[in-house]
């Protein structure tokens, strides 16, 4: 398959700060997820892309041809920006047909794609409302409606999960698997791995304007899995809990919080060690009260990853 | 130009429903309120041999030359990229199959339009307010019509000047306050040729010279040394072009970051 959007040695500095440092990587049709935390880099490389940014070194181009300052480009690419924008005082329905107008279709095809749009961003009852009346969700689904609405063949997302509730994620995450299996090609970012994780299985680990790791989420969770994690777990019994665990090869250090009542665990083989957990918090004297990750973040894991 | 004109007609149509529209279309009425208390006075057994022609070329005529279409073409010209920048929205603009130019040339229509629209509506009431005895004499309409030209190409290049100021600089509407209220209100009346560095030179060298040469109020134009008229036009024209060119050429070159 023939790359649709290809990068290469891009880089921006803004001054004296690095945005991104010498990308190269091909993107083809179907999902690819960009992770990193927040400062990595992401939406700088999506401004590149859609030609908001003139990049300092390096080059890219979407279908073979460059983006910025060539806007014949745009009648294939969608962007949903991460910025919470709009012109608040027009109605979604005015917002999304003027947007589409500028797309080149005549006032039928205006209509009936941004018809088709809010029908399948579920707003079209609340089509005739201000913007500046809808709630954080409708918002979001109104940005990926002007993305979506003239059918391009590259979507660009820009955290489009954030600040959604649950059920709008899930509809949002099918809506979005629905165009990837469409043999588009889109482009998601995301700071939170588990968001990710629900989209694709292909994807770009981007720290600090670099590129950590390209493929599948497996070799990701592969690299993770090469170092350690911490995991705390709460208990009224702290010692007979960590006495448990001491002595097994994957544990590498034990230790009990100020609190006293909880133990620090550091494990190379998360997998093992939750499996004879939950063997013994099925013990009656086991007291196992709570279990939490404090590394199990995109930082945490972008730290192991580099080390620091 | 069908790019130029559907970004006119997006921003024509949401130009008219910001609250900012709303707020100077109540100011752009103040003028009207005056000639309507002028004239409630008059009816009311006031002074009847002041001349309703006069207060208009002479206090109306200077509120809407020297304050009002600056005002205007400052918010609404320096608006033109700024309110997409401050407001994050340029990215909507940006990844459509637009040229840069026409967003801005559109735009700047767009606005253009809504100013002049402003401008006409307080205008032509004012005039018909305090000259409706002399509605049936061609001369006033003539008056009237060279009153309206004169401030459409006051709009025309305010608004160029100040689209390009709003494109260039980030905080433009301070640098635009001390142009139209500092620079153009001394530079008009220095001496000699110096005066030709302020665009209201040229508008009130198209003016009919009653508004120059006469009147309790003549002293904020006695100085003129006008210009002819068609280079007026001319100098006016150009100003706008150079302006808009200059804010077009930038506007595709530079990059906007929006803050966080």
């Amino acid at each position: 398959m023939s790359a649709v959007i290809a990068t290469s040695k891009l880089s921006k500095w803004y001054g004296n700060v690095l945005g991104l440092s010498d990308v190269t990587i091909s993107i083809e049709p179907g999902i690819t997820g960009l992770l990193g935390p927040n400062g990595a880099g992401k939406s700088t490389f999506f401004n590149l892309l859609t030609g908001q940014l003139k990049p300092s070194i390096g080059s890219l181009t979407i279908f073979g041809e460059p983006v910025r300052n060539n806007s014949r480009a745009f009648r294939r690419i969608g962007l949903c920006p991460e910025q919470d924008a709009f012109y608040e005082e027009l109605s979604g329905w005015e917002f999304l047909t003027n947007l589409l107008r500028l797309q080149g279709y005549g006032p039928s095809e205006v209509a009936a794609k941004a018809e088709k749009a809010l029908g399948i961003v579920e707003l079209l009852a609340d089509k005739g409302r201000v913007v500046r009346s809808y709630s954080h969700g409708m918002r979001q689904r109104l940005k990926f409606a002007q993305a979506i609405a003239h059918d391009p063949q590259v979507v660009i997302l820009d955290e489009p999960l954030n600040g959604l509730d649950p059920l709008g994620k899930r509809k949002l995450i099918r809506l979005i698997k629905d165009f990837g299996r469409e043999g588009r090609t889109v482009l998601v970012s995301s700071h939170v791995l588990p968001e990710i994780e629900a989209l694709t299985a292909d994807i770009v680990l981007l720290h600090h304007g670099k590129i950590l790791a390209v493929g599948g989420i497996q070799n990701i969770r592969d690299l993770i899995d090469t170092h350690p994690h911490i995991i705390a777990v709460r208990s009224s019994a702290p010692r007979a809990l960590a006495a448990h665990f001491v002595g097994e090869e994957y544990v590498l250090n034990v230790h009990f919080e100020n609190s006293r009542d909880s133990v620090l665990f550091e494990t190379t083989n998360r997998d093992r060690f939750f499996e004879r957990l939950t063997r013994y918090a099925a013990e009656p004297a086991a007291a196992v009260e709570e279990v939490t990750s404090p590394d199990d973040n995109l930082q945490a894991v972008f730290d192991y990853l580099v080390g620091t | 130009m069908k790019t130029i004109r559907e970004i006119f007609a997006f921003f024509a149509f949401y130009g008219r429903k910001t609250r900012r529209t709303q707020a100077f279309f109540l100011i752009s009425l103040f003028p009207v309120a005056i000639a309507a208390v002028f004239r409630f006075h008059q009816a009311m057994g006031g002074d009847g041999s002041f001349d309703g022609m006069y207060l208009f070329t002479n206090v109306i005529m200077t509120f809407f030359l020297q304050f009002l279409i600056l005002v205007l073409t400052l918010f609404f010209g320096t608006s033109v990229t700024s309110e997409e920048v401050e407001g994050r929205t340029l990215t909507y603009l940006v990844t459509r199959p637009v040229p840069k130019s026409s967003i801005l040339l559109g735009k700047y229509a767009a606005y253009t339009l809504i100013v002049t629209v402003l401008v006409w509506i307080g205008l032509v009431a004012c005039f018909l307010i305090l000259n409706f005895e002399r509605l049936g004499e061609s001369q006033t309409w003539l008056v009237l019509l060279r009153y309206l030209g004169v401030l459409t190409l006051g709009i025309l290049a305010y608004g160029g000047f100040f689209t390009f100021l709003g494109t260039f600089l980030k905080k433009s509407i301070m640098v635009g306050l001390l142009f139209s209220f500092g620079w153009e209100n001394v530079i008009q009346y220095f001496p000699g040729s110096t005066q030709r560095f302020a665009i209201v030179h040229y508008l009130k060298s198209l003016l009919p010279r009653v508004m120059t040469s006469r009147g309790r109020f003549s002293f904020l134009t006695f100085r003129l040394e006008p210009t002819s008229g068609p280079v007026s036009i001319l100098t006016l024209i150009l100003i706008t072009a150079g302006f808009l060119a200059l804010a077009a050429l930038l506007f595709h070159h530079k990059e906007y970051i929006y803050e966080d």
